[in-house]
């Protein structure tokens, strides 16, 4: 039997981590999923069976931390060596996404369903990197490669 | 049954005495009782049940035996409601009275209000008028509720999706 391949998913605190569950938490039959969120939350690290990582936040307003959380998450890609990385947002898997892009990992950003008239910024950002670009609201898909899928409601 | 929840992260005091006078006011036709989850939050009520937190197993049954949740603009807790098929109205905490350290919830509820079976009120008269006319809160449509097509979408592009 072949391993599972392993899958990242990375969210920062709050609803982008309520829309990373409840899209992951299906996938952990399929995927040895890693959660992976900013702050200590979760310091408790397993919680039940699942393995959640802490890393360092970082934002526009916090361009200082972006070195660390690069460092971070590039120790977390040769730890983990995941298949791909999944993220709903905001900053932390933005960061994650271009770091990835010269990787052999997939990468599926699945924007904010708080965004329904535009892709959010972080979503823009990467855009252009991601495998998959999926937005949660039909209005905001297009032939450029932004697909609708139905949302995580 | 009304169910008031305001998350476990802060009070919401507002919202609690927003309830609290409703249900004793002559709005209250039906004369429903209303079940408070109220976090840390100060406020006495009087005229309804309050708890601070609940576990997950009572708290989902609420939602689900509730004539409408009646919820802080969470995000969880309106997954939660269109889960148990309960109509929900949420109000959004406001920074400038202390209720967030910012305004998040007010942009929340502009989306919010755009899915079916979701209710918003940022003032008590909007929050009312919404309890006084309970019989005609809907409920989300089942057919578009869940990820599942999401994930399995997202799942499948692992698996067999290119680069």
């Amino acid at each position: 039997m072949s391993k599972k391949q392993k899958v990242l998913a990375i969210a920062s605190p709050g609803g982008h981590w309520i829309q990373l569950n409840k899209i992951c938490n299906p996938l952990e039959d399929r995927f040895d999923m890693v959660y992976v969120t900013p702050g200590s939350q979760y310091s408790s690290a397993k919680k039940g069976s699942r393995k959640i990582v802490n890393i360092t936040d970082a934002s526009a307003t916090s361009k200082h931390k972006l070195i660390p959380l690069a460092f971070q998450l590039i120790t977390l890609f040769i730890k983990e060596r995941p298949s791909a990385i999944i993220s709903t947002g905001a900053a932390p898997g933005a960061i994650a996404f271009l770091l990835a892009k010269v990787l052999p990992i997939k990468t599926i950003w699945v924007d904010s369903i708080a965004n329904t008239a535009e892709i959010s910024r972080s979503g823009r950002m990467v855009k252009k990197h991601a495998d998959l670009v999926i937005t949660q609201w039909e209005q905001l898909s297009n032939d450029e490669g932004i697909v609708y899928q139905g949302s995580i409601l | 049954m009304i169910f008031v929840a305001v998350g476990t992260q802060f009070s919401f005091n507002r919202l609690v005495q927003y309830m609290d006078e409703w249900a004793v006011s002559d709005e209250n036709t039906n004369n429903e009782t209303v079940i408070a989850q109220v976090s840390d939050g100060d406020y006495q009520a009087k005229n309804i049940e309050t708890q601070p937190f609940m576990d997950g197993e009572q708290y989902n049954k609420n939602i689900r035996e509730a004539s409408v949740f009646v919820s802080h603009a969470g995000m969880g807790n309106i997954i939660s409601a269109r889960e148990q098929q309960t109509p929900i109205i949420v109000i959004n905490r406001q920074h400038k009275l202390g209720e967030h350290r910012n305004d998040h919830q007010a942009d929340g509820i502009k989306w919010m209000e755009k899915l079916d079976g979701v209710y918003t009120a940022s003032t008590r008269e909007e929050l009312y008028a919404h309890l006084n006319n309970i019989e005609q809160l809907k409920t989300a449509d089942t057919s578009v509720v869940g990820s599942e097509q999401l994930s399995n979408y997202i799942a499948d592009f692992i698996s067999t999706g290119k680069r």
